[in-house]
């Protein structure tokens, strides 16, 4: 079946075909969801990584916990003249040339301490919070945004299908880190609408609108095959209105595809949060984000290497397991296509 | 005027500076010259001819045009390349503040009510293309510096040279109060009012004479001819440019004493990332670090040990300071003030700046006349700020819980000192966020009356040697719709009158009312209009090529044209 495919996109349009197809290879009594399952359960590396992004989950939410009974510090509290025992001697917490004490691998400064004289470990769990709140609302209104422009510009074809696609041409035509910043810059100082341009939506809102595209267009290169279906022809036949069929016939048929677009587009939001923050675009102080726990460490890296490292490392393993765990799902769930979001 | 790498040509280098260019001279056995004072001095014609060495900055000049540029980035060549009527000494220390005859004959003298100056221009002077200089050109380059406009131009053209406003604001043809006769050589200038540092207005680089018929816009890529001992080539926009000595500087007609010429041309590198250009300089991979820049302190102990000897820090005459509204909530209240300079911990913010910063409290900076004597009001700033004591004048001043929007530019350290300060608001008892401005736009944004910026970073470093200079931040006269530099919005009828009173005396008189200046500037503390936290210290770092025997001006930084090679 030959769908339309937006130029630059490396979603094959196989991820239809597959999913189409699928169900006429399924053994008898099995569905495609439970049978998704059996392959998942079997890709133990998957699963593995599936654990550890689940790990990480937890101990973010477990934040407010490690300050307030472990680390006895919130995230945005100073302490740069303070001091700290290590190894039985009082060390500063900042030395008077500015530089931050290291990992003390007890409960106060566990990972050491950032510039401003702040708990590192608590930072880095308040930044997954944030990290991670930034990428599944920026995932939720991609894949929220995106069924709607793909079901629609899919389904009707003709002028809906040209401006919306033209529209997503438009967004899609800007690299994804520069329109980010652009629009984090912009909406950072005075935001938009309801929302203030310090709070954790703005950047949400900027990354989930980059990566609209990425999700409507493949969707609607899948709605313009479906639409061609005996089953939706049959609904109209029936007399179902657009709505009923886009609803009720299409929408569910975009269920795994959907399934395997929320990792990848998860991943990818917390990657470009993390970029943006980095820039001075995302997050912003004082709240914690890895990237900009990154963008603050980057003046200590010679003597103070621990605050690149430590949220390098976080960020690194959260997009590594979803990246992993999400390829997993999608072999269970679509054995046969390829699907990646990079451009 | 000065912002540092806004608008900026900080400095004056306190005792500090002797102290440790004293140090630099007894450790330099640079070859080839033979100044005894080492950086305290100025450049000898003895020390080595010829060479070409690499300066790196972070960030580039605003415009290499004298007409616009206002940053110290380009008042460091522009300075060498645009001689005015009156100049600077090349020396350094305080020694550097003095002012000399530039392309007049001698320092243009004031009559006897300071409202009239006159000064006659030198005989068969030429400007690098090699024009010659005129006295009509005097004034075309001050029309020039209204029409662009310079920055300080409203300020210290507009706000006191007759006729001036009017053309600014084009109901005139030219500056009524200048008059020039190219026969003579004789300038003659009058003003609205006297002013005790307008010498040191027409020693800015920016009234550098340019000749008439220059364009009048600004030509940052092709800046026009001027008379120094250089000439500024080869600008690549935001990446390089070169500064070429003039061949017949000291000859003739450009042998003007004190001005000595170059020994080096100078190539001009631009680069944001600091940390690499300091490590260039440190490895001798290029020669002069920009003073502006800061070090990060984790770069500190590698510098000690790769380039003992070839840094220094220096101290110049800066203030750094978080504004306060006066006329918004909660800072409309003293108390509220009073609690921010009480418990503000200076240790802290000078950490967080490599431990850059020598604590104070008063506005006129140490190494200005002026500078009070007596202890600090609300607390030694040295000993830490006292937490207990501002929470309790929050509590007093029932502004508790108040919202409060602190300002703060992207830049290191600024930023993280605006994040302290946040988290510090917060702990006394207000309700504080920080709003993160790009270090581009950041002053014109507070700068926005309609912005209702509450609190938030600010700094000032030297135009000239005078109070005046730092005092014209705090008077009432100078709140303006946009381009605002009073952001606090201070108006008090006090530090109005006295202030005016006081900037009437000539800069070379200021011994005369330095009681006065202190006084006033008690006043302005204890009314606690703006939060002190520091005085800056800069960066002075070179090669193992460069002889240490260099200026660092006052005003300027580096003299580039005391650099020589070993």
């Amino acid at each position: 079946m030959a769908t339309s495919s937006a130029p630059g996109t490396d979603l094959s349009t196989e991820i239809s075909d597959a999913l189409l197809g699928e169900a006429v290879e399924l053994p008898p009594g099995l569905g495609p969801w439970r049978l998704a399952w059996r392959r998942l359960r079997r890709n133990r590396v998957a699963l593995f990584f599936g654990g550890v992004f689940l790990l990480i989950l937890v101990l973010c939410l477990l934040a407010p916990v490690y300050a307030k009974h472990i680390a006895h510090q919130g995230p945005a509290a100073e302490n740069i003249t303070g001091t700290v025992k290590v190894g039985g001697k009082a060390k500063d917490v900042v030395s008077t040339t500015g530089i931050p004490v290291g990992p003390t691998w007890h409960s106060r400064y566990f990972l050491g301490a950032d510039e401003n004289g702040r708990d590192v470990a608590v930072r880095l769990l308040y930044g997954g919070r944030n990290s991670l709140e930034i990428g599944f609302v920026a995932t939720a209104i991609t894949i929220f945004f995106g069924l709607l422009v793909g079901v629609l510009a899919g389904y009707f074809r003709g002028i809906t299908d040209g401006i919306i696609t033209r529209v997503l041409d438009v967004i899609w035509a800007f690299p994804a880190v520069l329109l980010g910043v652009t629009l984090g810059v912009s909406l950072a100082l005075g935001g938009i609408g309801p929302l203030h341009g310090n709070t954790l939506m703005v950047p949400a809102v900027v990354v989930g609108v980059v990566y609209i595209p990425y999700v409507g267009k493949p969707v609607r290169g899948q709605v313009l095959g479906l639409r061609e279906r005996e089953f939706i022809d049959a609904a109209r036949q029936q007399g179902l209105s657009h709505a009923r069929i886009m609803f009720s016939e299409i929408l569910p048929n975009l269920g795994s595809t959907i399934v395997v677009f929320v990792p990848l587009i998860l991943a990818n939001a917390i990657l470009l949060e993390a970029g943006l923050s980095y820039l001075g675009a995302g997050v912003q102080p004082p709240n914690p984000s890895w990237g900009t726990m990154i963008a603050d460490g980057i003046r200590t890296i010679p003597a103070a290497f621990h605050n690149v490292l430590v949220p390098g490392i976080m960020l690194v393993l959260a997009v590594m397991s979803i990246n992993v765990f999400g390829d997993g799902l999608r072999d269970a769930l679509d054995p046969r296509s390829k699907v990646r979001i990079a451009r | 005027m000065t912002r540092l790498a806004r608008r900026a040509l900080p400095v004056v280098v306190t005792v500090l500076a002797v102290v440790s260019a004293t140090v630099l001279a007894a450790c330099g056995g640079g070859g080839g010259s033979n100044t005894s004072g080492g950086s305290t001095s100025a450049s000898t014609s003895q020390a080595k001819n010829g060479g070409t060495i690499t300066l790196i900055g972070g960030v580039a000049p605003d415009s290499l045009d004298p007409g616009f540029g206002y940053t110290t980035q380009a008042a460091e060549p522009d300075w060498l390349s645009y001689t005015g009527l009156v100049t600077y000494a090349h020396k350094s220390g305080t020694a550097g503040s003095e002012l000399i005859p530039g392309l007049a004959t001698a320092l243009p003298q004031a009559s006897a009510d300071g409202k009239t100056y006159t000064a006659t221009m030198r005989k068969g002077l030429k400007f690098s293309n090699g024009t010659p200089v005129k006295a009509s050109d005097f004034a075309y380059t001050v029309e020039r510096a209204l029409k662009i406009p310079w920055g300080g131009s409203g300020q210290f053209i507009a706000g006191n040279i007759v006729g001036a406003k009017a053309y600014a604001a084009k109901k005139a043809s030219s500056i009524s109060g200048i008059q020039t006769d190219d026969a003579t050589g004789k300038i003659t200038i009058h003003l609205t009012a006297p002013y005790g540092a307008f010498l040191n207005v027409l020693a800015f680089p920016s009234l550098g004479i340019v000749p008439s018929g220059t364009p009048m816009k600004n030509l940052p890529n092709n800046p026009p001819p001027g008379v120094g001992p250089y000439e500024i080539k080869n600008i690549v926009p935001n990446q390089s440019y070169k500064l070429v000595r003039n061949p017949n500087w000291g000859q003739g007609a450009l042998n003007i004493p004190g001005i000595p010429a170059g020994h080096v041309d100078v190539n001009v590198k631009i680069s944001s990332n600091v940390d690499a250009n300091a490590l260039s300089v440190v490895n001798n991979t290029n020669d002069v670090y920009d003073w502006a820049d800061t070090i990060p302190g984790s770069l500190l102990p590698q510098i000690n040990s790769q380039a003992k000897g070839r840094y220094q820090k220096k101290v110049m005459n800066s203030t750094y300071y978080v504004f306060m509204n006066t006329q918004e909530k909660p800072f409309n209240n003293q108390l509220a003030r009073q609690a921010v300079v009480t418990g503000l911990n200076q240790n802290a913010m000078s950490r967080l700046s490599s431990g850059s910063l020598i604590p104070g409290c008063y506005f006129l900076p140490p190494g200005m006349v002026g500078h009070p004597t007596a202890p600090c009001p609300y607390g030694d700033p040295a000993k830490g700020g006292d937490i207990a004591k501002a929470k309790q004048l929050v509590q007093q001043s029932g502004m508790k819980g108040q919202p409060v929007t602190v300002w703060s530019q992207q830049r290191a350290p600024r930023q993280q000192w605006m994040t302290y300060y946040t988290s510090f608001l917060n702990q006394i008892g207000f309700k504080a966020k920080q709003k993160l401005i790009a270090d581009a736009s950041y002053f014109p944004t507070i700068g926005n009356l309609k912005g209702h910026p509450q609190t938030g970073f600010a700094d000032w470093n030297q135009d000239f040697p005078n109070p005046i200079d730092f005092y014209l931040l705090v008077q009432s006269s100078s709140i303006l719709p946009t381009n605002n530099e009073n952001f606090g919005e201070v108006r008090d009828p006090q530090i109005d009158s006295q202030s005016k009173k006081l900037g009437e005396v000539p800069t070379n008189k200021l011994n005369t009312i330095a009681s006065q200046w202190q006084s006033l500037d008690e006043y302005l503390a204890k009314k606690a209009y703006i939060g002190v936290f520091g005085y800056q210290t800069f960066p002075a770092l070179i090669s193992n090529r460069m002889s240490p025997n260099y200026v660092f001006h006052p005003l300027y930084g580096w003299d580039w044209s005391s650099f020589s090679l070993k």
